[in-house]
């Protein structure tokens, strides 16, 4: 069923997106994170562990600009959406679903004080530009497509599975990482946000996975159907 | 003090076994056992001990004792004391009264010759930990206190202990049956609360013996290679047993402490066979003579025992462990049989052999320590015997009443789709899964101790990921994002206000709102701070009060009985408001004024609220426009039976109690609202489809977060004491649990399901047509079904956690309290569940009301 659809709305126009496409985006994000990860460690000698604030600042500074502006390329109605302007979407993005996302971490239980704020602050960062970046870049503030994506979870096309695959990803690897949080084994990795930021990263990478072969299968269902 | 007594007295660090509580700690330090737990809740009536124990031995072996303080030990020891002073020791609030008794009695005694033992048990570092928390005030009064009291006593000791003084002999031992926490509360099994001080100090000060217990106790650090300061107050009973020359209590398993022995080995006589001929020997090998004695007696003792109680036992002790057991007993008895028989021909013979003996006579001990010691060990971890045949039935039971739930509400299911074959449920929606999900993520959290130790706040990380389901549900629908946004943001603030003000519960509003303040920097000394946590509880009841009125106001059921219930819960949340006004010392009030509002207001508000719910019930049956508004009839009943209880429960909760409701009153709504939106999109006719359990999950998991958010928690120290005399100065047994009870329950189980049927209401238009009407019915049923399902879910695996982790380290610090806890919460969701369902269904739908009835 989405297939049908989905050729009928992407033949509307907009910057098409093909599978190498999608797949180098997602190998840039994923390098940009393992490469800061690597840098931390091998470079400032750094980890989330030992350090979470420099390392989540690390990250952050890595991944927000990658999101931004390979999103960009992607956006919809680029007749009179301009690259730039689908920049300053992603900049204007960030900051508010970082509040989102700090909220909604508040709720669940994260811990309020002023010696987490910090960590608080890049964590909900790296998550909204995980998630909330990447909508903002492409689709900006069409209340429509953001409630397709997040409240029908009904990507269609490449584009949506893309960004929305991922998100989401992020999000349950977020919430799945705060499991071991309670448990008394002691670890230093155990504090907030150290396993939550690990779960999501994970979780990123994951749903970066999911989403390609996605991708991939619908890809293939494409052409099939071109091809009849 | 130790330190200055030179060698006649020592500190140890005592160690209890959990629970931590009085009653079990009196229990352990006179029978030498280990604690059971189920007497925990025998704390507020203890029966007598009948089992052996330390003061028995005494009183048979003709020793005076004298008791003073605590009454606990009067209801454990009834007719065991020659005289006893007992002072009641529940009124956690009054700090002086049991201390002041024992001063007054305590120092007279001290200069009379009629007793052999004399016990004086203090309570005020206890209550003033309860009540006001360890870094307090008044507890650091009530330290210094007991410290000049320490001080006199020593002193008048220390002026009667010359030779043939009336304290020659005497031992003092000074002890706290049990640690507090932070929050000063005690009962479980943290190191806080198992570590207390043990002090010993001996008067008689023989020049001769002296130095033979320098060596002695230098002579145990080298034959122990390390120096164990601590000791269990497992060998409490037996050690004061030997010092006093009574037989060991018979269930003890507890072993001689050789320091505690060591210190006052010399004012024991007991006569010696054949030994004291050896010329070279010093006394330090008398000593150890005696205590390997002693050891033997012991050894014998707890040998004796263990045999007993596992012939007697159906499962008993593992066989291996006994065999090891019966090895090093035999081995260290025939060990001790050769060095007597060595000793005897010793004496008559060489003097050489007095040498070595001295070895013979340290291995001995080792030998019988160790035996003692393994003995402990082993009943310390497989003491605890499981029926395994009693818990398998009681859990098959529950699982059969799960499989009853479920049959029912699919029975109604099915009832409903009879009626309304057009609707078709799609029944296993990601609505539907996720809330399975969350309540199965709740359950099968109990496995492990931590997250019972952080219930609370799992409970509100799964109700918030249940509110974000219900945001992107709402999103979805596009219908009441504020609602499921408020609701958010109502847990944020349940949880930012409850977390700053987790301390003691008494002053806990008011601190809720200084400590926040002083995160931010801001002086809280202004007197603006000071009157805002004092208006702000009164403001809130203001609120409730206008949202009573404005929920009965449109209603036109019960149109006499309305007014006067709007009246009476008026007047009450108004004494409420005056009650706290007085209580609050914000205006000088004359004392005659205080003693009004402390006692005579909260009674009234009791009787208040008790004739009110006598009057609903009446009400009920005398019914009869029932078949004019059904949904409105419904609601003035839901709503006039929570009024009924409000003021009450928050008269018990104190200043936190309007915040507390007033929030659930909000939550509430907000979940009613979401459950609305889902209901009249999902179908064009009105809520007809079966029951959504998202709802009552959230409604179910609110109330559990509720219970964590009024600063109770499942632990028997989590109990709050100082809310069961709002009303009443003195203790009386059923009364002051009754209030416990409703502190305890009231916001977390009587409110949430006495509101149950709310939920389903304000689905329903005003006027119904008998097919909606017998919907609106069945729907009823299932959510009370369903409430009552989740509840035993959790407490089902509860069980199961409790039976798989029956040998852990925790079990009756953690698991045991939560399933106490979790069971009591069952009985009373079913007996609430029972008594709406009569109370909310009309007299006409009788086989539903079977139906309900036959499900419990």
């Amino acid at each position: 069923m989405p297939t049908k659809k989905t050729n009928q709305t992407s033949d509307v126009g907009n910057i098409s997106v093909s599978i190498s496409d999608a797949f180098l985006l997602h190998s840039f994000s994923g390098l940009g994170l393992a490469a800061s990860f690597w840098i931390g460690y091998n470079i400032y000698s750094i980890n989330l562990i030992s350090d979470p604030v420099q390392t989540l600042r690390l990250l952050c500074i890595v991944e927000i600009p990658i999101s931004i502006l390979l999103h960009s390329f992607f956006r919809q109605n680029s007749k009179q959406c301009s690259y730039w302007k689908a920049v300053v979407q992603g900049v204007v993005g960030l900051p508010v679903g970082a509040l989102l996302m700090a909220f909604g971490a508040v709720v669940l239980g994260a811990p309020v004080g002023i010696q987490y704020l910090v960590k608080t602050l890049y964590w909900s960062f790296l998550m909204s530009a995980f998630t909330f970046v990447p909508t903002a870049c492409i689709y900006g503030s069409t209340w429509k497509d953001w409630q397709r994506l997040f409240a029908y979870t009904k990507p269609i096309g490449v584009l949506d599975y893309i960004i929305c695959i991922p998100a989401h990803g992020a999000l349950i690897g977020a919430w799945l990482g705060a499991w071991p949080m309670p448990l008394d084994w002691e670890r230093p990795w155990q504090e907030w946000p150290i396993c939550v930021s690990y779960g999501a990263v994970v979780g990123y990478m994951v749903g970066m996975v999911v989403s390609m072969i996605f991708v991939l299968i619908l890809g293939r269902g494409q052409s099939h159907s071109k091809r009849e | 003090m130790a330190s200055q007594e030179g060698s006649s007295a020592t500190i140890f660090k005592a160690i209890a076994d959990p629970p931590t509580t009085s009653l079990q700690r009196l229990k352990g330090l006179t029978t030498g056992g280990l604690p059971t737990f189920i007497d925990v809740g025998n704390s507020f009536g203890a029966p007598a001990i009948v089992e052996d124990n330390l003061l028995y031995q005494l009183v048979r072996n003709g020793k005076r004792v004298w008791m003073m303080g605590d009454d606990t030990w009067v209801q454990l020891f009834p007719d065991h004391f020659n005289k006893s002073f007992p002072f009641p020791s529940f009124n956690v609030k009054d700090l002086d009264t049991v201390d002041d008794g024992c001063v007054q009695h305590l120092f007279p005694s001290l200069y009379e010759e009629e007793w052999d033992v004399l016990i004086a048990h203090f309570l005020g570092v206890d209550h003033a930990g309860h009540i006001f928390g360890v870094d307090s005030m008044p507890m650091i009064e009530k330290l210094e206190q007991y410290n000049v009291i320490l001080e006199k006593v020593m002193d008048i000791l220390k002026n009667q202990s010359g030779p043939g003084g009336l304290h020659e002999n005497t031992l003092l031992l000074v002890m706290g049956d049990h640690g507090q926490t932070e929050n000063g509360d005690h009962g479980g099994g943290t190191s806080e609360e198992v570590e207390t001080s043990l002090f010993a100090m001996s008067l008689k000060n023989p020049p001769a013996s002296a130095s033979s217990r320098h060596n002695t106790s230098r002579m145990f650090d080298d034959g122990n290679k390390v120096r164990v300061s601590s000791m269990q107050q497992l060998d409490f009973a037996v050690t004061v047993a030997a010092l006093l020359g009574v037989p060991f209590p018979f269930g003890s398993i507890g072993r001689v402490n050789p320091e505690l022995y060591a210190l006052t080995a010399g004012t024991w006589n007991q006569p010696q066979t054949g030994v004291t001929s050896c010329k070279s020997q010093t006394s330090l090998e008398e000593w150890m003579q005696n205590y390997a004695n002693v050891l033997c007696t012991n050894s014998w003792q707890v040998k004796r025992y263990i045999d007993i109680y596992s012939k007697s036992s159906v499962i008993g002790f593992p066989s291996e462990d006994l065999v090891h057991l019966e090895k090093l007993y035999s081995q260290a008895q025939d060990d001790w049989l050769r060095i007597q028989k060595e000793l005897l021909s010793g004496n008559k013979s060489t003097n050489g052999s007095c040498y070595t003996s001295l070895n013979d006579l340290q291995r001995q001990i080792d030998a019988y320590s160790n035996f003692l010691a393994s003995v402990t060990e082993l009943a310390r971890s497989k003491w605890t015997e499981f029926d395994l045949m009693m818990m398998g039935i009681g859990l098959g039971i529950l699982l059969l009443s799960l499989f009853i739930h479920l049959v029912v509400i699919k029975r109604a299911n099915k009832l409903q789709e009879l009626t309304y074959p057009s609707i078709v449920e799609t029944q296993f929606s990601l609505r539907f899964i996720s809330a399975l999900f969350v309540v199965a993520i709740r359950a099968s959290s109990f496995l492990s101790n931590s997250y019972i130790l952080t219930e609370g706040k799992v409970a509100s990380y799964l109700l918030g990921t249940t509110g974000i389901i219900s945001l992107r549900y709402s999103i979805l629908r596009k219908k009441m994002p504020i609602e499921a946004f408020a609701f958010l943001l109502l847990l944020l603030t349940l949880r930012l206000t409850t977390e700053s003000g987790l301390s003691k519960q008494t002053v806990g509003s008011l601190l809720m709102n200084t400590f926040s303040l002083n995160v931010f920097g801001i002086n809280d000394n202004h007197p603006i701070w000071i009157v805002i946590p004092e208006v702000l509880p009164i403001l809130s009841l203001i609120v409730l009060a206008t949202l009573l009125y404005k929920t009965t106001a449109g209603n036109y059921c019960w149109r006499f009985l309305k007014y006067f219930l709007t009246v009476a819960i008026c007047f009450s949340y108004l004494l409420i408001a005056v009650h706290w006004i007085l209580e609050s010392n914000m205006l000088a009030t004359p004392p005659l004024l205080q003693g009004i509002g402390r006692s005579f207001i909260p009674r009234t508000i009791y009787a208040i609220g008790f004739g009110l719910l006598v009057l609903l019930t009446v009400a009920k049956f005398l019914d009869k426009d029932m078949a004019v508004s059904y949904t409105e009839s419904i609601l003035i009943k839901t709503v006039a039976m929570l009024s009924a209880w409000s003021s009450t429960v928050m008269l018990i909760m104190g200043r936190q109690g309007p915040f507390i409701v007033l929030a659930s009153a909000i939550g509430g709504w907000c979940i009613i609202r979401l459950g609305i939106s889902e209901k009249k999109t999902k179908d064009g006719s009105v809520g007809v489809s079966a029951t959504d359990p998202l709802p009552v999950i959230q409604w179910s998991f609110l109330a559990v977060c509720l219970f964590f958010y009024s600063g109770h928690w499942c632990a028997f120290d989590g109990l709050r004491y100082g809310a069961a005399f709002t009303g009443f100065d003195e203790f009386n047994l059923v009364r002051q649990a009754i209030i416990l009870f409703i502190d305890t329950f009231g916001v977390s189980h009587i409110l949430p399901i006495l509101g149950a049927p709310l939920l389903v209401v304000f689905n329903y238009p005003k006027r119904l047509n008998f097919r909606e009407r017998s919907g609106l019915l069945v729907n009823l049923s299932q959510v009370l079904l369903i409430y009552g399902l989740i509840t035993s879910i959790t407490t089902a695996i509860t069980m199961i956690c409790v039976t798989i982790q029956r040998r852990h380290l925790m079990v009756w610090g953690l698991f045991a309290p939560k399933f106490v806890f979790d069971v009591v919460g069952l009985v009373l969701t079913d007996v609430l569940i029972c008594f709406s369902s009569i109370y909310y269904f009309p007299r006409v739908v009788s086989d539903r009301q079977q139906d309900q009835t036959s499900a419990k």
